[in-house]
């Protein structure tokens, strides 16, 4: 059996053709000359039964290097199908989730207040475990809601003002702020090609933790963003509590947390959201920190290259 | 004297229904329930077919969407191309989020999309606030 392959060289094609020899059991290679027809048709016909005859046995007829390509393509798009029906599955399960625990909800609180002095006292301790378990599962699932939605269809992009999104960020933040007496100072931020409320998401989680784990009264927090190649370098930085070395990556996973609810309210899921949102842009966040120092966390976000003073336009 | 307001309860939950009807009964504009347990029944209510030969057109629809048979959305847009129909207010009452949802809802007539609010109190109020508002809204219409 032979088969058939062949060069482009510059100048002229050249035909090479594959020879087996089954009692040698060895492969010989030559060339035909492009002017003998029927040679050239013979090995044509050998090189057509060559890749039935491989079809039929199952071997791929092609290259060892195609042959990892596709494989390695066909792996891409294993994995972007098996991260599609996970995203899919988190979204559809927070979904149909919430339906019967707003029932457990529901009724667990309605009997806590409808029977409440009239059972013993362990009854109502019970009862209160039981409403304050299935709020909290709420909004443990609300929360991953959230965070499957990130990268879900409805991200519109925009050149977003940075600026402009710490200001709604301070708003929102009004009242946490006015209470704990914290002060945000931040230097002008430039302009990022991205959905505004994903970045308002992303700065007021950070925000929003530098001043959740303050260390003393009136604690600060400072912003600022440096142009690094391509791509703007943020930092939120505070004087908190700080992070220990080995909690500085486990802090970025869904529904982490290093402290009780009793001591710093919240589900774990805030620097998660961070994460999803900055890697979707093709960032990276990290976090340097010190205990009882501060905590800085910084995030690249992507700048536009065509734009000369780097501030950022499609 | 103004009628009692007509509520019609689509909903195929029994623990939804029983805290909707508990919610409507008890407020301080008591309003009359009939419920139906999935889309086919509700329109055949509301075409006053079969059994509901004599229901009273409701003065509001509480639709939940996701309903065995013909689902909410289907209840929702025969409703609002039916001319005898048409005026009747829908509010969408689901436990859904989703903007596609919400978005759909309102594109095939909804006067209203509420999302079930996870916490007693607040799904009380809720629905007795739809009630109060549409329901005697369209009670006092039909004094008139």
């Amino acid at each position: 059996m032979g088969g058939i392959g062949t060069s482009n060289p510059p100048c002229r094609r050249r035909i090479f053709v594959v020879d087996e020899d089954e009692a040698a059991d060895e492969l010989t290679v030559h060339e035909v000359s492009m002017d003998d027809s029927a040679a050239l048709d013979q090995r044509r016909r050998h090189a057509e039964t060559l890749h039935h005859w491989l079809i039929e046995h199952n071997v791929c007829p092609c290259s060892p290097r195609s042959q990892a390509e596709t494989a390695l393509s066909q792996k891409v798009d294993e994995l972007n199908r098996s991260n599609r029906e996970l995203e899919q599955f988190a979204y559809v399960a927070s979904h149909d989730l919430q339906e019967p625990l707003r029932m457990v909800a529901a009724y667990t609180q309605l009997l806590a207040e409808r029977y409440r002095g009239r059972l013993d006292e362990k009854a109502d301790q019970y009862l209160g475990y039981a409403s304050e378990g299935a709020l909290r599962m709420q909004s443990l699932i609300q929360d991953l809601l959230t965070f499957a939605r990130i990268d879900r269809n409805g991200v519109t992009r925009s050149a977003v003002d940075c600026d402009s999104v710490l200001k709604e960020v301070r708003l929102n933040l009004s009242s946490t702020i006015q209470e704990i007496g914290a002060e945000i100072v931040a230097e002008p931020l430039p302009l990022i090609w991205a959905d505004r409320s994903q970045l308002v998401h992303l700065f007021q989680n950070l925000v929003g933790n530098a001043i959740k784990f303050h260390a003393q009264r009136a604690p600060s927090v400072f912003i600022e963003a440096e142009k690094q190649g391509d791509f703007w370098l943020f930092k939120v930085a505070d004087k908190g509590i700080g992070i220990a070395p080995e909690h500085m990556e486990s802090i970025f996973a869904v529904f982490q947390r290093l402290h009780t609810r009793s001591e710093y309210p919240g589900n774990g899921i805030g620097l998660a959201v961070c994460k999803k949102i900055v890697e979707y842009y093709g960032g990276r966040i990290w976090v340097e920190s010190q205990v009882g120092r501060g905590s800085t966390f910084k995030f690249t976000l992507p700048a536009c290259t065509s734009c000369g003073n780097g501030r950022t336009c499609p | 004297m103004t009628p009692v307001p007509e509520v019609l309860l689509v909903d195929d939950n029994p623990a939804d229904i029983a805290l909707a009807r508990e919610a409507l009964e008890q407020s301080r504009y008591p309003c009359r329930v009939r419920e139906t347990v999935d889309g086919d029944e509700a329109l055949a209510l509301l075409r006053r077919q079969g059994r509901f030969a004599d229901s009273p057109l409701p003065d509001v629809v509480i639709l939940d969407l996701n309903l065995p048979k013909r689902g909410g959305e289907v209840v929702l847009s025969e409703l609002r191309s039916d001319p005898s129909l048409r005026q009747i207010p829908v509010v969408v009452f689901s436990t859904s989020r989703s903007n596609r949802d919400i978005i759909r809802c309102y594109q095939l007539g909804a006067n209203c999309y509420l999302s079930k609010p996870g916490n007693l109190s607040d799904f009380l109020s809720t629905v007795q606030m739809i009630g109060e508002y549409f329901g005697s809204r369209g009670a006092t219409l039909r004094g008139e």
